[in-house]
């Protein structure tokens, strides 16, 4: 199994790709609308054309989600904070805000997300659409705070939706890939601003594995990195000033970052990644999770050591009911494998692909994988459910490329290939 | 203190190029790890005042070249670079035969060496390149 390194000419030149360059689309138009009319009117004229329309947050996602040769549509003029209730522990955003805009003006007005993920270049309805988390056994993914908002249907037509009309919409919006409408504007329930304290330690894999389930019980948000090439652990543990695992019970580790900030600065600090790398993660049951993270550990070791140097990552997050959740109604933990943007990653992938499937794995709707909707519909026990609220929504198939139809309607009389 | 003595002591030892055509990272480890895992490792000293930049490039037998691998090390330091341990701007590939080409701004000294644990009598090599 030797890889090969791909040569710059594979990158072709292309009107849109996302982070890592691994997907291109090159479509008729990329357009910015200024306001919700506008974007009713491209979603109207692309209709009657029978135009695909595409809406693109960061371009973050390693799957085709955003692909298509019609019309890719960009809100990043529409960004901000709509309304806020300090009170409540609400506010509105526009839907095209990054995280990391969203952190700072949320934080100005004494407000916070519960949790984030590593980055915070997303945009909120971006990291909503594909399911987005960060790590921690009492935090759902980041669109667990989604309480309504609005959205331009598959017509052009406006439709708002909140948690007391319309939970059923509001389960299906929460993870949605685009594919029910375009938000505008989300609404969220939020938190009170606070200080994170950040600390990793440097360990191996043989000193810290019967620690992790107390690490996971003791900390906010507690992750962990493993390196393929040595065996050796990055523990990363984020709570409330003096929180956590006492230093004293981690003498098997080494501290290397010891930071207190606003819980937004905790974020972007990581957001100076320069190299370039795709992602295949899965979401297992969290009470197989370290089984199945040591067979995967095994088999990297085994086959991949020669080819992959980037670590796998290890998170755990809450359940939660919204339709096509990898976390719907289990606890989970998610195991990712990473590889160079440089390097071929599919090899290394479909052979670690199978092993997460044997643990019922829901693959993260952002990342590599190879499902398709006969495999997507056996996890999701309210799969068809979405499936007729996105078809109510978008009756013509407006947001729909030959990838979404594979992944959510057909899977069998595809011809995508893995993407 | 003499004169010559002062002067060993202002000019820092080394040289600016070095190449060791003798890389392989073995796949294979025995023991526990991570001390026991096979690899090869640079060891740099930087002698002199000035913050030493260093691109090493690796250069396999099929006439691919992996990196150039940006590193640093600090005035009056020494540093250990396991190649294993390399990933920006991708990881090199292992059990491949190789040679390591470091250039640095200012002169460094260079010794390369390999852990070989494929079998459980473990070996250890080290050498130093060819610096100019
Ligand atoms: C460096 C890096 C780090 C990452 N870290 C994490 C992590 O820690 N945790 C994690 O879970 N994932 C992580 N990811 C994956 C990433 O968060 C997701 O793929 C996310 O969806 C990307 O958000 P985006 O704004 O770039 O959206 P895109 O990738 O551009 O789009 C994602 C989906 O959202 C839809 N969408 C975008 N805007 C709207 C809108 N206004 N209305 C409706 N739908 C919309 C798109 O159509 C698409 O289906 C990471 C990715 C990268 C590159």
């Amino acid at each position: 199994m030797t890889q090969d390194i791909l040569d710059e000419d594979d990158h072709e030149e292309a009107g849109w790709e996302n982070w890592s360059g691994s997907i291109t689309a090159d479509p008729d138009e990329i357009l910015e609308p200024e306001t919700e009319s506008e974007l009713q009117d491209i979603v109207r004229r692309c209709a009657d054309d029978g135009t695909t329309v595409r809406v693109a947050g960061a371009g973050h996602s390693w799957t085709p989600v955003v692909e298509t040769d019609g019309v890719i549509v960009s809100l990043a003029n529409m960004t901000g904070l709509v309304d806020h209730d300090p009170d409540a522990g609400t506010a509105t955003l526009y839907a095209g805000t990054t995280l990391e805009e969203a952190g700072t003006e949320l934080h100005t007005r004494g407000l916070a997300f519960p949790n984030l993920g590593d980055v915070s270049m997303q945009t909120v309805a971006g990291a909503f659409g594909t399911g987005t988390h960060g790590t921690g056994p009492e935090f759902g993914n980041l669109s667990s705070v989604l309480t309504g908002g609005r959205l331009v249907t598959g017509t052009g037509e406006i439709r708002e939706f909140n948690a007391e009309d319309n939970p059923d919409l509001l389960r299906a919006a929460k993870v949605s890939l685009g594919t029910l409408g375009i938000f505008t504007e989300i609404e969220l329930d939020l938190q009170d601003t606070y200080k994170i304290q950040r600390r990793e330690y440097c360990t191996n894999w043989r000193e810290c594995k019967e620690h992790i389930p107390n690490l996971i019980e003791e900390n906010r948000n507690f992750d962990f990195y493993w390196y393929p090439r040595s065996d050796e652990v990055k523990l990363r543990l984020l709570n409330g000033p003096g929180g956590g695992t006492d230093h004293d019970d981690l003498e098997y580790a080494t501290l290397v970052e010891n930071q207190t900030g606003w819980w937004q600065e905790t974020i972007p600090a990581h957001d100076d990644i320069g190299r370039e790398f795709d992602e295949m993660e899965y979401a297992v049951a969290r009470e197989n999770g370290l089984e199945c993270f040591e067979k995967a550990r095994e088999r990297v070791r085994e086959n991949w050591r020669k080819d992959v140097g980037w670590r796998m990552l290890v998170r755990t997050i809450a359940p939660d009911e919204a339709m096509l959740s990898t976390e719907y109604d289990r606890e989970a933990m998610t195991i990712s494998c990473i590889q160079n943007a440089d390097l071929e990653h599919w090899p290394y992938f479909t052979d670690m692909e199978p092993l997460f499937r044997e643990y019922d794995g829901r693959p993260h709707w952002g990342k590599k994988h190879t499902l398709r909707a006969a495999e997507l519909e056996e996890l999701y026990p309210e799969w068809e459910h979405f499936q007729e609220i996105r078809r109510d929504l978008d009756p013509e198939g407006v947001f729909m490329t030959d990838y979404l139809e594979a992944l959510l309607e057909d899977g069998s009389s595809s011809e995508v290939e893995p993407t | 203190m003499t004169d010559s003595d002062s002067e060993t002591d202002e000019t820092p030892i080394g040289e600016t190029r070095w190449v060791i055509p003798g890389g392989h990272v073995p796949t294979g480890s025995t023991g526990p790890e991570p001390e026991m895992v096979s690899h090869d490792k640079l060891c740099v000293l930087n002698t002199g005042p000035e913050m030493a930049t260093l691109e090493v490039t690796l250069r396999y037998g099929d006439g691919h070249e992996a990196g150039p691998y940006p590193l640093s090390v600090a005035s009056e330091r020494v540093r250990h670079i396991r190649i294993n341990d390399l990933i920006d701007p991708y990881a090199p590939p292992l059990g491949r035969d190789y040679a390591i080409v470091v250039e640095s701004n200012v002169p460094v000294v260079v010794q390369f060496s390999r852990q070989d644990t494929r079998q459980a009598e473990n070996a250890t090599l080290s050498t130093m390149g060819y610096g100019e």
